[in-house]
């Protein structure tokens, strides 16, 4: 059990730095000097721009450009903007944003998205199937900002019922709609999941021969399907909540929460690449925790994983 | 804006690029105690009148307040921000100030003086007081500058320090500067020093406007912990900031009880952080916030959203279509000349910006004092006839033409109508249009020319002499670089502003920037499109938005 933690955590590291190897020389190849364009069509005097080239080290060659910052990152150091602020404190103030916004989505995504899989899957082919079955392929069909900006407009401004951007009013109230619009997506496929799992378990064995043996409805579908079914759905459901942490970047957009998502957002449009790469990182190190967790804890459920 | 200029990008205004970046830093704002009275024209010298808390002085509200959008700043210093200016605005006071229609007067300074354009003595108001209340002294303009110029420092305002003696002493080409102060500044008293020039120019006391925030003064206090100061500055101006900024924190500014100069109106300013201009909108909708800047794609929508609450203000902007002269088939003049009547202005003005634009017909923007009505005359006029006569004329035209400008600033719909009207009235088959990834992309190939056809090209002034503008685009190294300016740049028309730059009598200097511009109109090394506005909407809470040189003056905001 030692050896397969400690393979998965050095393939940890090796997809590490693949993957922020790769995201540091994308942003350093986009075309356009950065410093030269902090001022945007007001040039910066050439001396200002040297200076800031030389202290930022951008006349290096990418490999030692890239070694300065992951010697930096391991001592735990994501580096600094162009501005001299530090990317870890920009970051920092954004975590609980960020956390929260994808928690609560989280939620949402997984009691609703459950809840319908449940229903849709104990009475396949019914009216309720078909609705759930059509309303997820609608939904997970509309793109992300249509289905924000709409209910933005509908919800914020027209009916005044949340607020309409910003995190003022607190939780739940200022990340209920938000949340519900990054949950979209991942509440589909939950639904669709656990509808899957419920008609498998439905049709085994074992349920066939709880109903022969008389017991409630309750506690057949509520401790032995549930239970059966929801082992994939909570697999899923816990790779999604790192997503969910990364993939906030519109939805935080939109409605203008100050989270990691919006970072990277005007980072990207700013040509910020150190808070691009630094914020793309920290997603990716999330990720990968979050995976590398989840196949352990696969691995000590079912100890076939271990040995391939 | 910022194009990252955020700043102003945020507010977004500009009609054409108004992305984050790109404004910021451009346009001019507020910030001015003497707007009203004393209005002696545009002059360099003059001592202007009386001043501060004159006229309609009538205090500060209690209690009152407003909400502005904005974008996360980076840099709160005026001698660095980029982003900022907004805020910049709000707590500092400009030596001089200048109103919308160019005209000049005295704020923080007594009087700004010169014989020979070259040698200036600028005169401070007794009795003002940073928001610590430390004095503002001779020397605090002094230090300021000389910080804001010291090359390792790399303050990205630096440049407007340029023209002072002892500026390259601190900027040398290569290795460190020897000495950290500039040989042209020199303290006279406590409220006087003296600024040599290294050349002369009379448009100094415009320089010293309101916009040009690397001009402003700095207290003895920001020196011992200048990145505290960069996050909390302590200006001389109507309000302070009184806890430092955090990441994505409201930035809230209350009224400076002591300010010497004509007090805010309202007692609190709250600069909401937006990432999206297009929110910022939508909670305007809402009500959630009292000051939001249009962009362009907003233009339409704000008519019909907002009606008076819409303000359109003339700006120190102007938007050109370069021109890709390194490209021979761009050297005839008539070609140019064809290009340029081929665009009818006033129905893309309708289309896309609501006819709230105003086409240009001049090579600077009305704001800007003694700018000529017309001096580009019917080579900007829509005439799809003659514009085809002067192409074939010219010889025809081979090839594709590609235009040219950065993604992501909303200017999408006006470079594809431009293409259109040349495709449908020149019958040049293959025009299209092709945006950058960002600013940064743009930036790089226009620089080193690699565009295949006409460019995106505008400027927004950051004090409203002719010379910025003309300067800007025609000199090369004059606006510090070329980022988006004229490809061709005359010798015939720098002389020209290089004689107007030396007249200390701004009546003489005008003529010779129109002597310019009637040369440019000949050779039509660029193509003039639109003057600028900068737009803003308000809640209904807003009872007045007072404006100056398109921006808005907060100090002089009431509500109700």
């Amino acid at each position: 059990m030692t050896r397969f933690v400690l393979r998965r955590l050095l393939e940890l590291l090796v997809v590490f730095i693949g993957v922020t190897f790769v995201i540091y020389a994308l942003v350093f190849a986009l075309k356009g000097d950065p410093i030269a364009s902090l001022a945007g069509d007001r040039p910066l005097p050439a001396t200002v721009v040297a200076t800031l080239r030389a202290r930022y080290h951008l006349d290096d060659p990418l490999i030692s450009q890239y070694w300065r910052w992951l010697t930096g990152v391991f001592r735990g150091d994501l580096g600094t903007d162009f501005t001299g602020r530090s990317v870890s404190e920009r970051m920092a103030s954004r975590w609980p944003t960020t956390i929260v916004l994808a928690l609560t989505a989280w939620v949402l995504e997984v009691v609703i998205g459950a809840g319908l899989g449940l229903i849709s899957g104990l009475r396949q082919g019914g009216t309720i199937d078909r609705a759930v079955l059509l309303g997820t392929i609608v939904i997970s069909s509309i793109p992300i900002f249509v289905v924000a900006v709409t209910s933005q407009l509908l919800l914020g401004v027209n009916w005044g019922w949340v607020p309409v951007a910003g995190t003022q009013e607190g939780w739940p109230v200022a990340f209920l709609l938000p949340a519900a619009c990054l949950a979209v997506f991942g509440l589909a496929a939950v639904s669709r999941l656990m509808r899957g799992s419920v008609i498998d378990s439905v049709r085994s064995d074992y349920v066939r021969t709880l109903w022969a043996k008389g017991l409630s409805e309750r506690r057949v579908v509520g401790v032995h399907v549930l239970r059966n079914a929801g082992i994939p759905v909570l697999t899923f459901a816990a790779i999604d909540l790192g997503y969910l942490l990364g993939g906030a970047i519109i939805v935080e957009g939109i409605f203008n929460m100050p989270g990691i998502g919006q970072l990277l957002f005007s980072a990207i449009r700013n040509h910020e690449g150190p808070v691009v790469v630094g914020v793309s990182t920290a997603l990716v190190i999330i990720f990968l925790v979050i995976s590398a967790l989840v196949d352990i804890a696969n691995s000590l459920l079912d100890p076939r994983i271990r040995r391939d | 804006m910022n194009l990252k200029t955020r700043t102003r990008m945020a507010r977004a205004v500009l009609g054409a690029a108004v992305a984050t970046t790109l404004l910021a830093g451009c346009a001019v704002g507020g910030a001015t105690d003497t707007s009203s009275s004393s209005s002696t024209a545009a002059v360099a010298g003059t001592s202007a009148s009386s001043a501060a808390g004159s006229a309609e002085a009538t205090g500060t509200v209690a209690g009152s307040s407003y909400i502005v959008s904005t974008t996360e700043p980076g840099d709160l210093n005026p001698g660095k921000q980029i982003t900022a200016y907004d805020q910049d605005m709000a707590m500092y006071t400009s030596l001089t100030s200048v109103a919308t229609d160019g005209t000049v007067t005295m704020a923080a300074a007594e009087s700004v003086e010169s014989d020979d354009a070259t040698t200036w003595t600028i005169t401070l108001r007794s009795g003002w007081t940073f928001h610590n209340g430390e004095p503002v002294t001779a020397q605090s303009y002094v230090d300021a500058w000389n910080a804001t110029a010291y090359g390792p420092n790399a303050w990205a305002n630096s440049g407007q320090l340029a023209e002072i003696v002892g500026y390259d002493d601190l900027n040398p080409e290569t290795g460190e500067p020897t000495v950290k102060e500039m040989s042209g500044l020199k303290v006279v008293n406590d409220t006087t020093f003296t600024v040599q020039l290294s050349a002369p120019d009379g448009q100094f006391p415009l320089q010293l406007s309101q916009a040009m925030t690397g001009l402003f003064p700095m207290p003895k206090a920001a020196f011992t912990d200048l990145d505290a100061y960069n996050k909390q500055p302590i200006g001389n101006g109507p309000y302070m900031m009184t806890t430092p900024h955090e990441e994505n924190q409201d930035i809230v500014l209350t009224a400076y009880p002591d300010y010497a100069g004509t007090p805010a109106k309202t007692e609190t300013v709250t600069f909401k952080m937006y990432t999206d201009t297009s929110t910022a909108y939508t909670d305007a909708l809402a009500g959630n916030v009292d000051v939001v800047g249009v962009g362009p794609e907003k233009i339409v929508s704000a008519v019909t959203d907002f009606g008076d609450r819409l303000y359109v203000n003339e700006a120190p902007g102007i938007a050109f279509l370069g021109l890709p002269t390194w490209d021979p088939r761009y050297s005839d003049v008539r070609v140019r000349q064809a290009i340029s009547m081929a665009i009818d202005r006033d129905s893309i003005n309708e289309a896309i910006y609501a006819g709230k634009y105003t086409p240009a017909t001049s090579f600077t923007p009305p704001t800007e004092p003694g700018t000529p009505e017309n001096a580009c005359g019917e080579w900007c006029t829509y005439d799809p006839t003659k514009a085809k006569e002067l192409l074939d004329a010219a010889g025809g035209w081979t090839g594709s033409m590609e235009i040219t400008y950065p993604g992501g600033f909303g200017l999408d719909e006006l470079y594809k109508a431009y293409a259109n009207q040349i495709r449908r009235n020149l019958g040049i088959e293959d025009v299209t249009t092709k945006a950058t990834a960002d600013f940064a992309e743009f930036a790089q190939i226009r620089t080193d020319a690699q565009i295949g056809g006409p460019y995106f090209s505008r400027w927004g002034a950051l004090y409203p002499s002719q010379q910025n503008t003309l300067k800007a685009f025609f000199v090369p190294g004059g606006g510090g670089g070329c980022t988006n300016c004229s490809a061709l740049q005359p010798q015939e028309v720098q002389d020209l502003i290089a004689q107007a730059d030396g007249q200390v009598d701004q009546d003489k200097a005008i003529e010779f920037y129109q002597q310019a511009q009637a040369v440019l109109a000949e050779q039509l090394p660029i193509i003039p499109m639109f003057y600028e506005k900068y737009m803003f909407v308000t809640s209904e809470k807003i009872t007045a938005l007072p404006s100056s040189q398109g921006s808005p003056v907060w100090a002089g905001i009431t509500v109700s």
